[in-house]
């Protein structure tokens, strides 16, 4: 059987709409020797590297792993690049974790990255043309949806943007910090894809992340506290298909299933301290508490409305501020997947969950049809 | 093939790279007439690098100046160039060791000829008259034969360099694609109808993918112009290089009768939001036949191009329950 | 012979034959492989426990294209799956990892592309340096080019071995039922061929094709659950280079020789390499640097010189030892992929028969 995986460095660069300073290079080795340093470790002591993000047109960068790799100390070992969509952040921690949990290599970086300011994400999604919708334009349908059928009122979302970005002036590497955040605010500014308003959506940043994971008799020539990867998952779904429920997508559902089966979760809002959800848009929070059976159906907004999902509520929900706060589309997974390892470790600063001993890391890509999360945990059998 | 079926599209866009505390330097230098390297473990590198190449690790920022003249070390001729190359006659990519630098940097020789190229040959770099901090703001010629340019040195640095890409995609229509132009340019929708479960898509993709089985011209079928809206959103248009639109729009599916995918991407510009529904019946009002333009319909396009009709109205019919679309809503 | 829990093998392949242009969506080449090989086992699409997919979507210059491929291997009910924007034999790679994992039994692997809608030049030279490359359109055919030149003028080959190369290969290609390219080619005809990115000719360089390939991986006994004949992958391994030409020796390829270690290549005779060659050139100096000898047939599908399906071409390589092996022509050999210009990255499968 495969044996166990633990994170042992974490690195992310400040997020930025713009890293006027920096090449994509410098970008990645920004969070890369962050994470090194972090585990104590040098590009030396790496046995393989894997690497993510979204489409190439983003930066007009063909395979990057090629142009990227002597910066990530690459030379000699094995590098591979993962794309997955929006979930790719989080199926390269995952393909990480593969590496050191097949014996095969002991020591692993992995890097996410994005630099949005080189190019326009949403002139890339529509392959170049006119009329592009962008993320939001496909989503928020599917938000109305679940809007009619939950019967949530509509401050939910606005909540959720205010939740997040209030969580979020406590993360200096956070790409918004908001001041001012109020659900006024939220409420008036501009409709971009109904029911969406402007402060209901991601921004748009540039940022890298990185994670080391080594094997178990590795662990401790790194001296912080190592998050252990208790369970990881991934499901895929068409994007359309009669039958297909857009809402709660069933790969989402079979996806936490897979994950808490072999976490050996039962009572994943019990056992589960703490969550980084891929939130994009604000009423995906509602909707994968529920999507992901955290609670029953139509009851996730009432966690959010009940302030459950709040630093200091009873199932803390984007902790770091989450999607919301910073997107730099090929790292945010990542970034979700290395702030419960943050949880875990006890390294998450001033919006550390007291006591987090199990988080959940989750993100989703495509038209909600790909699905990557992990289970970490400060010990190696939490249950 | 006719004109109509072939796709002929330039995918471009200029992208702007921050270009960091090393390529800076690099690239402030080729626009104020001059080659900079950089000093790591003894070596001099051209281009010069952020970090020790031999071990990733963080280097000193020690810069050298170097050249201008140089040895080529290896060399091609690019007798066909493509769009992108700095030519489009015939010319030379070059690895160059300029002197005082111990690596060799990838650039272009104009020698005019194959049989002025050697290796070992000596070049000097031909600064060009606009310069804006790019690698293409210079080239190289075979040694004594650059013409001088005056140089004004620059008073920013560099802080980004612009990247203009195209990519031009040239294929034809997928022959269900091609089929599916036809039917509307004479006034039909056509779908394809799985043999397997009678699932009827629109437009077709050639296959279905719930089954796994390839579809051809046997299984196509034709659906109404009217349906139900089965899914809408209001579009604010986000501006990027490229986007025409500028005012809000709705964007909606519509399932057309007789179909089990909606038709995506259909935009209405005359109901406000607050008229629009789902469950709404919806008429497509075509436009006259030898009027209408089907030219957006690439091989991925999913919908049915603004061009083939004049409007969608509703059509009075009372609206279909919610509910009984929940299959179908995307 | 029995196998161990942990040796993974091939139970299964298909490949599309190497087009100059597909006329149809990347799915549709596909969908028949995978319902090839999922037929050849007898195996449920469900039970297959994990899919893996390599594709490039800026390739066709299309973002997302990999997402409608999974319209191709099937995703209803959800499937485990994942994709890389490599090669399908590093899919492959990432399913042999996952199933040494020792958790799961069986993986369906595929890698597709379309080159031809696109600007194959202009593609790979969007693969170089953005800051000191890409804007000079410093595509793989110059690096190639530049290479072949320090092999020439270095004396490690001359023009008429390198048109040798090439006319062995458009031998082979002509019995190959994949090939795209199968003209004949003599020696005179090589040379009288003009430098196209001299010193190479159009003969030197590979086609661009579009096609598709699939495998199914199995693990352990599973393997002679899923076919009779199984070829054990008995080591992957792949290694990167530095992207800067002026940083290495472009005459040899030192990755190539350290995944050669890492697999144990030469633990027991190479009957047949199946090698990423994309010019004539390569074949040298992977010859070289993977120390084969007169006892290895190279490349006797023909090679990527008479099709080259991006994207799929290196898991054709895997395929076309599996096939040597499955047909008794072979009992161990290698495949190689490469990745980047001037053989930047490379990766190595040893696999062996039974028999």
């Amino acid at each position: 059987m495969a044996r166990p995986a633990a994170v042992v460095g974490i690195g992310q660069t400040k997020y930025k709409r713009r890293r006027d300073e920096l090449s994509l290079e410098g970008l990645v080795r920004e969070a890369a020797l962050r994470a090194l340093e972090d585990a104590n470790l040098e590009f030396s002591d790496i046995d393989a590297i894997v690497i993510g993000k979204a489409p190439d047109a983003l930066e007009g960068v063909a395979m990057p792993e090629l142009s990227l790799a002597d910066s990530l100390g690459a030379i000699g070992k094995p590098i591979h690049r993962v794309h997955t969509a929006g979930s790719v952040g989080a199926s390269t921690a995952i393909s990480a974790a593969n590496l050191v949990e097949s014996g095969m290599y002991d020591t692993v970086l992995t890097v996410c990255y994005e630099k949005q300011s080189e190019g326009n994400a949403t002139w890339a999604l529509s392959g170049g043309k006119s009329g592009g919708q962008g993320a939001g334009g496909t989503f928020a349908p599917w938000i109305m949806k679940y809007i009619q059928q939950s019967k949530a009122p509509e401050h939910i979302g606005w909540k959720v943007a205010v939740k997040d970005r209030l969580n979020a002036l406590k993360n200096p590497y956070a790409h918004l910090h908001i001041e001012d955040i109020s659900i006024e605010k939220v409420r008036e500014s501009p409709m971009l894809w109904a029911p969406l308003h402007f402060l209901e959506s991601c921004p748009s940043s540039d940022g890298a992340a990185a994670m080391v994971l080594t094997c178990e008799d590795k662990v401790q020539r790194s001296p912080n506290k190592p998050a252990w990867v208790i369970a990881h998952a991934k499901r895929t779904e068409f994007g359309q298909f009669p039958g297909r429920n857009t809402v709660a997508p069933q790969a989402g559902i079979d996806c936490a299933k897979a994950l808490y089966k072999k976490a050996g979760i039962t009572n994943p809002r019990e056992q589960i301290d703490c969550a980084e959800l891929y939130v994009p848009f604000s009423w995906y929070e509602p909707m994968w508490l529920e999507g992901h059976l955290i609670c029953e159906e139509n009851e996730g907004w009432k966690m959010t409305d009940a302030g459950d999902t709040e630093l200091g509520g009873s199932f803390p929900v984007n902790m770091s501020g989450g999607v919301l706060s910073s997107n730099p589309i090929g790292a945010s997974g990542m970034i979700r997947c290395l702030e419960a390892a943050n949880q875990v470790r006890g390294t998450a600063g001033d919006y550390q969950v007291e006591g987090a001993r199990v988080a959940l890391g989750h993100a989703y890509g495509g038209a909600a049809q790909y699905f990557a999360m992990w289970i970490v945990s400060s010990e190696l059998n939490p249950f | 093939m006719t004109e109509t079926h072939a796709i002929d599209y330039t995918m471009e866009f200029p992208y702007t790279r921050t270009v960091g505390p090393v390529f800076g330097p690099f690239l402030t230098g080729l626009r104020d007439g001059k080659i900079v390297g950089n000093r790591v473990n003894g070596r001099v590198l051209v281009p010069p690098m952020e970090f020790d190449p031999d071990t990733g690790k963080p280097v000193e920022l020690d810069f050298v100046e170097v050249g201008p003249g140089g040895t080529v070390v290896g060399w091609t001729w690019v007798s066909d160039p493509s769009p992108k190359h700095p030519f489009q006659h015939p010319f030379a990519l070059a690895l160059i060791t300029l002197d005082g630098a111990d690596t060799a940097m990838v650039h272009a020789v104009d020698a005019g000829s194959i049989d002025a190229m050697s290796t070992g040959m000596r070049v000097e770099p031909q600064y060009h008259e606009d310069r804006h901090g790019a690698v293409t703001d210079v080239h190289f010629v075979p040694e004594g034969t650059a013409t001088t340019v005056a140089i004004v040195p620059g008073e920013e640095p560099v802080m980004i360099t612009e990247h203009s890409i195209a990519l031009r995609i040239q294929e034809e229509l997928h022959d269900h694609r091609r089929r599916f132009v036809e039917g509307l340019l004479a006034g039909r929708i056509i779908g394809q109808k799985s043999p397997v479960d009678g699932k009827v898509y629109v437009p077709g993709r050639g296959y279905d993918n719930m089954n796994r089985t390839l579809l051809t011209e046997a299984d196509e079928v034709e659906v109404a112009d009217r349906g139900t809206v089965v899914a809408f959103t209001q579009i604010t248009p986000v501006q990027y290089h490229g986007q025409k639109e500028t005012e809000p729009y709705i964007r909606c599916s519509v399932l057309l009768d007789g179909a089990d995918q909606p038709v995506l991407g259909i935009d209405i510009r005359d109901i406000t939001m607050a008229d629009f529904r789902i469950g709404m019946r919806m008429q497509m009002v075509w436009k006259p036949e030898g009027q209408r333009d089907a030219s957006d319909i690439d091989n991925r396009y999913a919908s049915i191009p603004e061009g083939c009709y004049e409007t969608w109205k509703p059509t009075g019919e009372p609206d279909v329950d919610p509910d009984s679309l929940k299959e179908h809503s995307w | 012979m029995s196998a161990n829990d942990n040796d993974i093998a091939i139970v299964a392949f298909a490949q599309t034959p190497s087009y100059a242009h597909f006329n149809n969506s990347e799915p549709e080449m596909i969908m028949p492989l995978v319902n090839d090989v999922i037929g050849q086992t007898g195996l449920d699409r469900h039970d297959i426990d994990f899919t893996i997919a390599g594709s490039c979507d800026y390739l066709s210059g299309l973002p997302f294209a990999f997402v409608m491929n999974i319209d191709a291997v099937g995703a209803w009910p959800p499937v485990y799956e994942s994709h890389v924007e490599m090669d399908g034999a590093f899919a492959m790679f990432e399913g042999f990892v996952r199933l040494k994992c020792g958790d799961i039994d069986t993986a369906l692997v595929s890698g597709s592309g379309k080159s031809s809608p696109g600007s194959p030049r202009i593609f790979t030279a969007l693969q170089s340096d953005p800051y000191v490359m890409a804007p000079l359109g410093v595509d793989h055919v110059s690096l190639g080019a530049i290479q072949a030149r320090m092999l020439l003028e270095a004396g490690t080959v001359t023009e008429e071995e390198l048109g040798a190369i090439a006319v062995r290969c458009r031998e082979a290609g002509a019995k190959n039922p994949y090939a795209q390219i199968t003209d004949a080619l003599s020696l005179e005809d090589y040379l009288a061929q003009p430098l196209y990115n001299a010193p190479l000719r159009q003969a030197d360089i590979a086609p661009t094709s579009d096609g598709a390939a699939a495998l199914i991986l199995a693990r352990g006994k599973k393997a002679y659950d899923l076919c009779d004949n199984p070829v054990w992958i008995r080591a992957v391994d792949h290694r990167m280079e530095s992207h800067h030409p002026g940083l290495r020796d472009l005459t040899t390829s030192v990755s190539t020789r350290t995944a050669a270690g890492k697999v144990g290549l030469h633990d027991g005779p190479v009957d047949i390499a199946e090698l990423n060659t994309l010019f004539t050139h390569e074949e040298v100096i992977l010859c070289e640097a993977l120390g084969l000898g007169d006892g290895t047939k190279i490349n006797p599908s023909g090679g990527p010189l008479v099709g080259n399906p991006t994207m799929a071409v290196g898991l054709t390589r895997v395929i076309e030892v599996a096939r040597a092996i499955q047909n008794g022509e072979a009992r161990r050999g290698v495949a190689h992929c490469s990745s980047g210009s001037a053989l930047q990255q490379n990766l190595l499968v040893v696999l062996e028969g039974d028999k």
